[in-house]
């Protein structure tokens, strides 16, 4: 047989293992739905909830022109990648404490590749998470579409690169799935306070309102929001941003463990 | 049996820190047998055999899988040997048939999975998580999954710790037909019964070092002997019982004489003793199995270590 064609059926078996590796995944995301509430039901009810208090109090906040769905719609897709980057941990601290991933690691598949398929789910929620939240504000809350595209897509990719990295430094560093439930609750509650969830930025004082600006999700917020009303993304933000997935990512990687 | 064995271990060290896990392992496994590695908790057995599937590096020493380095062909090997861990589950909410099938895709060469869940008699938890299962159907999942990739050798870690008899059993016959199949298999057990009823050939491993290596049948007799019990019509004198043949010991409690020794002893016995005009009664004959070969090949160390064992 020669060497190409060896490559050539070695990549075809690779893929073929690949989609099987998603096919399963996937299974279980809908069967352990943390990611598809957390993700993707919650803010779409987030978001209702918001257009409806939007529609009783219409009009201007502020001196802007912009409604409270407006306003509160990058917020919520922040949270919704937030709720799947600390669902991560729960699937794969699980698999690595149960030594499913060490199981993995005896056959001809590296358990990498379910890491990869397990983050490829995961974006595909957060995806349709985005596509929900601006629709649903859109259509049924007439909420504004007028952001530029590739500002705002860029703002999302890299919210969801750095909190997708953080949710992996989670699973790298806590040992079992008790501590990573209780790391996830404590993680998810200080990053849905510095995105602003429940205090504006805005309309609070320094110190705090730098440390939400230069925060994961914060950053992740303020990125989101400019480039869609202010007709282009917070370079300082995005910034932000990349500094965050780049640490991540590295702590991430380096204290990764299969077993 | 091929010529060549399937897997040699020679030399093998392995520590974890200052512990020495595994000192010296020599051994040899021809293709096609049932090769067992029995011992005490800690003695290395595991480690042993996670240096031979690749999952642990051993610090010196060669291993030889089919021709093959466990380190550096793990590709390779990966693709012809098939690992059943100890203590490792699947997912709570994975069900059966999509694990097998998963790890079907895998392998180059894979078995059907509908089949092997057939011949492991699980086809009827197919559509089951893995959670809903009992112990046993759980273990039956773990054999299929190591089965699947249709391996030349199958490394099974504590196959049947706790399972009921029925199930053990079972799953002995269910290795005995992997056998049949020609699959090479090295099943790491403390079961001593598991040992005798499977295994081809044993290695026991003790405080990191082969203590043993030979058929449970030679281990047992080696170091266990056969045992007679015995109540003589008339006292019989230690000379005489010492003259007689294969006699080792001799221990005497209230009226019963018990002597331990080899060959065919109570035959022995009970002619020279005839020959001297004693008749005996309640006489209960035991060969030395391998529990008892097990217990005397370990316990000088283990009462050196404070917690002597008593025959």
């Amino acid at each position: 047989m020669s060497g190409s064609r060896l490559d050539e059926s070695t990549s075809r078996r690779s893929r073929r293992q690949f989609a099987e590796l998603l096919r399963v995944q996937g299974k279980l995301a809908l069967r352990e739905p943390y990611a598809l509430l957390g993700g993707v039901a919650l803010p779409a009810i987030l978001l209702a909830v918001f257009g409806f208090i939007g529609q009783v109090q219409p009009g201007n906040v502020g001196t802007t022109r912009l409604t409270i769905i407006d306003l509160w719609t990058p917020t919520i897709l922040v949270v919704s990648f937030i709720l799947i980057s600390v669902s991560l941990p729960n699937t794969l601290v699980r698999d690595r404490e149960i030594g499913w991933l060490r199981r993995i690691s005896t056959t001809p598949l590296h358990p990498s590749r379910l890491l990869a398929a397990q983050l490829v789910i995961d974006l595909i929620l957060a995806a349709a998470a985005v596509l929900i939240v601006i629709l649903e504000g859109a259509l049924v809350f007439g909420a504004s579409l007028h952001m530029q595209i590739l500002p705002f897509a860029v703002s999302l990719l890299l919210s969801i690169a750095e909190l997708f990295a953080l949710g992996l430094v989670l699973v790298a560093l806590v040992p079992t799935q008790t501590v990573a439930s209780a790391a996830g609750g404590v993680v998810t509650f200080a990053l849905m306070f510095l995105s602003g969830l429940w205090v504006n930025p805005a309309q609070v004082g320094d110190p705090l309102r730098t440390i939400m600006y230069y925060s994961p999700s914060g950053a992740a917020v303020r990125a989101v929001l400019d480039s869609a009303f202010n007709g282009g993304p917070s370079y300082a933000a995005l910034l932000t941003m990349a500094v965050y997935t780049v640490i991540f990512g590295f702590v991430a990687i380096r204290y990764f463990r299969w077993e | 049996m091929s010529a060549a064995p399937a897997v040699t271990v020679q030399h093998l060290d392995k520590r974890y820190g200052r512990l020495v896990a595994v000192d010296d392992v020599c051994l040899s496994i021809h293709e096609g047998e049932i090769f067992g590695i029995i011992g005490p908790n800690g003695a290395g057995k595991t480690t042993t055999v996670e240096c031979i599937s690749g999952l642990r590096a051993p610090d010196s020493g060669s291993i030889s899988v089919y021709g093959l380095s466990p380190q550096k062909d793990r590709n390779r090997i990966r693709e012809f040997v098939g690992v059943q861990l100890q203590e490792s589950a699947l997912p709570p909410r994975l069900k059966v048939g999509e694990a097998v099938r998963l790890f079907a895709s895998f392998y180059k060469d894979a078995l059907d999975p509908d089949q092997l869940l057939e011949s492991l008699g699980i086809k009827q938890f197919d559509n089951s998580s893995f959670k809903s299962l009992s112990g046993g159907q759980k273990q039956r999942v773990s054999i299929a999954l190591a089965l699947v990739g249709n391996p030349k050798l199958a490394i099974l870690d504590e196959l049947t710790t706790g399972l009921d008899p029925e199930a053990r059993r079972e799953i002995w016959s269910l290795i005995e037909r992997m056998r049949d199949r020609g699959v090479t298999v090295i099943l790491v057990t403390h079961f001593m019964d598991e040992a005798e009823r499977l295994c081809d050939r044993l290695a026991l491993i003790n405080h990191g070092t082969v203590a043993a290596l030979d058929t449970p049948e030679a281990i047992a007799a080696r170091a266990g002997g056969s045992r007679v019990r015995f109540v003589p019509s008339q006292p019989v004198d230690e000379q005489t019982l010492r003259a007689i043949p294969g006699v080792n010991e001799i221990e005497r409690k209230e009226k019963y004489v018990t002597v331990t020794g080899t060959g065919d002893l109570a035959g022995a016995l009970m002619n020279a003793l005839a020959a001297i005009g004693v008749r005996v009664s309640e006489v209960e004959a035991r060969t030395g199995n391998l529990e008892d070969a097990f217990i005397k090949l370990t316990k000088n160390d283990a009462s050196s270590f404070g917690k002597g064992v008593q025959e």
